[in-house]
């Protein structure tokens, strides 16, 4: 799966399943922590976030402290996918 | 006055009754096996602690099983034992039952609902229906347990127990109750198990409460039900105290929709006063009946907020959780733990903690992990619920405190009033356009842009329930200038509102999701939105409200149960501040499902909805704060039954201007009642034409008399509101000084 794609369609998911309101997928920021500041999401979102990524791509994020690195930025979600995507 | 626990009725996993509930706690099981109740593919979870052998059928009148649920089932039980425990017979003497849960029928309902959903045109008034709202576990406890005079439904999320315990020993502090039967009941469903496993808080083997390696909580299912009484009326009739219930207290944390706040911060000031209430100290507890559910987050929050409120005597006091033995019973917890403190005063016995082989260094205290004999002189129980709502109870060895101080009985007042409906969202003038001639509204939702009054960043988790009754609140705060984030004010300041459906549609749409697609998509983001007590969870994290946080539902009267309850819990000074009303949705299942089977109203008219907030206040504080009173309260009434002479003995219109007649939706019963008055003959204006019809047009009633008061065109109200078998009614008064004080028959 393209790179770009599957970075368009995460924004998408974040804005319509973590009901990112008044913002669009572009407002995102491919590089800044997903948690904490910025979009300001919490582990809530996060739960919301692995069974959207799991529904829509078919790829599975791992519980608990293996998240930590996927979940750091799009782009570290991004590659998670793709590489997930590719082993497949 | 001292509080006796008469009576105790469990049903637990681990046994019926609740002596050998205690046994075998005392014992050291646990209830933990694979979950029989019902099957969904690809659960990963699949232990809880259910009560087996349990049936609607087993307990309910034949041929009516099918409008009844496990809850009511595991209720009736409960609440049976412990009235004959008490030698209460509540056909010779009036008692009242207040009942917290927050899924009641949701099992027996979760096919049929899915199965709707895809087949709109099959909505009817469908027989099975009945025991999917919350009120109708205390309606069928009623039907066959009773007849109580009062109830009240409640749900605070995984404390509604403990709340149900707390409404009602206010009521008899203040003298408005001389005998109460109060607890909690849930059952397993759905539902709750795969959304508790999405918000992954659920161990998929047995919990341990404060181990350093728990994983999460196990679900368990029960009911839990003490008999309260006054010393004095118990004695007068022979009864003996099993303990006394010394201590309450509630306050929300005003944090985080499912996570506590880590602190501990809400729960040490709601643990310390409920001690202030009790009059004892740490120095006189010798157990704490933990909320330990074994889940991360709450074993830690919970350690801090012991420390901080027990202070050094957190080094002595023991401590267990009951839930390593007979898993998270959510709503039912808080009345089946109460019965556990209860019980240990009176068997001078601590229970252990079972699962529990290594503390957490986050959970450091005395951890009893093999029941062991001690004398106990007090004993807390603490309960917490999702929203941050926490509540804490004080059991004591019978006598052995000083008598405590009496209640007061503050003249009780309302100083802001809101509606969000057919015509928009308004303060108390514009409530009042409700009153005026015009058309009908349009049917269905009506249009309303949350992001016109609240900030969409900040209000992103709410759901629209959540959002109209934020926006309801909030508009009635603003318009009383009353400012929550004073210093002291939000401790003292809560909401009640609820829904008389719930959130019947979300549920909905989360199973589907669930049977479509599998447990595993089940969305974690929506489930904490599914509780009965979401909205006003929200409301209170949004606004900032710290004080009594939670949702009551009774059928088509869910804003007069509200209202009348926020009424008495200031008047008695649980709160000096409660913003109370209801939010409820246009929705084809209550339309023409709900609405119909459970109250029996087809149609009467244009089907709207909408939200309503009347702000309650003690008299004394609103006019220190210079605050604008709308209108006073000079009585109130509720009952069960039909009494058509329920209004006989209601104060008579004030004299000095006009007075009205005020009701959400016309109602002959209602109609038939007043005309058996002192209020016989005066105008009638019901609200439904203007406002639509909908469950929530009593509090479009309540808020439209205090703005007739407010502008002068009347002197005084009488609100009357109800549904099947149930009635309120509430006498506002303009706010001339010198008029007497607020009083309850």
């Amino acid at each position: 799966m393209d790179p770009s794609e599957v970075r368009q369609q995460l924004k998408e998911l974040m804005v319509s399943e973590l009901n990112l309101e008044g913002k669009s997928p572009s407002d995102i920021d491919d590089a800044a922590p997903l948690f904490g500041e910025g979009l300001g999401l919490d582990s809530l979102d996060a739960l919301q976030l692995a069974m959207s990524v799991e529904e829509r791509f078919g790829v599975r994020i791992p519980e608990g402290d293996e998240a930590r690195p996927i979940f750091a930025s799009v782009d570290a979600l991004v590659a998670h996918i793709v590489k997930a995507k590719a082993a497949a | 006055m001292r509080i006796w626990v008469t009576g105790i009725g469990v049903v637990s996993p681990l046994a019926r009754g609740a002596g050998e509930t205690m046994d075998r706690l005392v014992a050291g099981e646990r209830a933990f096996a694979e979950l029989e109740l019902f099957r969904i593919p690809e659960m990963r979870a699949r232990v809880a602690a259910e009560v087996r052998g349990l049936t609607a059928e087993s307990v309910a009148p034949p041929g009516e099983a099918e409008g009844w649920s496990r809850t009511d089932a595991m209720s009736v039980l409960a609440v049976r034992e412990a009235l004959g425990e008490a030698g209460i017979d509540p056909k010779r003497t009036p008692v009242d039952l207040l009942l917290g849960g927050t899924t009641a029928g949701m099992f027996e309902t979760e096919d049929l609902l899915a199965w709707l959903s895809r087949e709109p045109s099959a909505i009817t008034p469908l027989q099975r229906m009945l025991s999917h709202p919350l009120s109708s576990t205390a309606d069928r406890v009623h039907e066959v347990a009773g007849p109580f005079r009062r109830t009240r439904s409640l749900c605070s999320a995984c404390s509604s127990g403990a709340n149900a315990l707390l409404l009602g020993a206010a009521w008899l502090r203040a003298g408005l109750s001389d005998c109460v039967v109060a607890g909690g009941a849930d059952g397993l469903c759905r539902l709750t198990f795969t959304g508790f496993t999405a918000l992954s808080a659920v161990d998929p083997g047995p919990c341990r409460p404060f181990d350093r390696r728990r994983a999460g909580l196990n679900l368990g299912e029960g009911a839990g039900f003490l008999v309260l009484e006054p010393e004095d009326k118990a004695r007068a009739r022979g009864a003996r105290p099993i303990a006394e219930l010394r201590g309450w207290a509630v306050g929300a944390e005003a944090h985080h929709i499912t996570n506590p706040e880590a602190s501990g911060r809400a729960a040490a000031r709601v643990m310390l006063a409920a001690l202030a209430r009790a009059g004892i100290g740490p120095a006189d507890l010798d157990y704490v009946n933990a909320h330990g559910t074994a889940t991360p987050l709450n074993d830690a929050m919970e350690t801090a907020a012991l420390h901080t409120a027990l202070g050094a005597e957190a080094e002595r006091i023991p401590v267990s959780s009951s839930k390593g033995q007979l898993g998270h019973t959510l709503g039912a917890a808080g009345g089946i733990e109460a019965a556990i403190s209860a019980m240990a005063i009176a068997r001078g016995v601590i229970p252990p903690t079972k699962g529990l082989e290594e503390v957490d260094p986050a959970c450091r205290l005395v951890h009893v992990t093999e029941a062991r004999r001690a004398p106990l002189r007090a004993v807390m129980s603490n309960s917490f619920g999702f929203g941050g709502t926490d509540t804490v109870l004080v059991f004591a060895e019978p006598g052995r405190f000083p008598d405590p101080e009496p209640a007061p009985r503050r003249a009780v007042v309302m100083t802001a009033a809101a509606t969000v409906g057919a015509l928009g969202v308004h303060g108390v003038a514009g409530s009042g356009l409700y009153l005026e001639p015009g058309p009908a509204p349009a049917e269905g939702p009506v249009a309303f842009q949350a992001g016109e009054h609240l900030d969409i960043t900040r209000a992103r988790r709410l759901d629209r329930a959540g959002r109209l009754a934020t926006v309801a609140v909030r508009t009635a705060l603003r318009e009383a200038a009353f400012d929550p984030s004073a210093p002291g004010v939000a401790e003292s300041t809560g909401a009640l509102v609820g829904a008389s459906f719930g959130s019947v549609d979300a549920s909905t749409a989360f199973l589907r999701r669930v049977y479509d697609k599998g447990a595993k998509f089940a969305s974690p983001a929506d489930f904490p939105n599914l509780v009965p007590s979401s909205p006003v969870g929200h409301a209170s994290i949004y606004l900032g409200l710290r004080g009594p946080v939670f949702a009551m539902a009774d059928l088509g009267a869910t804003a007069e149960s509200t209202i009348t309850s926020a009424v008495e819990l200031v008047m008695v000074g649980e709160a000096d501040a409660v913003a109370a009303g209801s939010v409820e949705e246009a929705s084809p299942m209550i339309e023409r499902c709900l609405g119909p089977i459970c109250t029996g109203i087809q149609q009467r008219g244009v089907r709207a909805e909408g939200a309503s907030a009347v702000l309650v206040e003690a008299e004394d504080g609103a006019r220190a704060r210079g605050a604008r009173v709308l209108g006073r309260v000079r009585w109130w009434s509720s009952w069960r039954g039909s009494r058509p002479d329920g209004l006989r003995d209601a104060p008579a219109p004030p004299v000095d201007g006009d007075a009205w007649v005020l009701v959400g939706r016309e109602d002959e019963r209602l109609a038939a009642l007043v005309e058996a008055s002192p209020w016989a003959g005066r105008p009638l204006r019901a609200l439904a034409p203007r406002a639509g019809d909908h469950e929530g047009a009593g509090g479009f009633a309540v808020a439209a008399a205090l703005s007739a008061l407010a502008d002068g065109r009347i002197a005084g109200a009488l609100v009357v509101g109800g549904a099947p078998d149930r009635t309120y009614a509430l006498i506002l008064e303009a706010a001339a000084a010198g008029r007497d004080a607020a009083r309850a028959p």
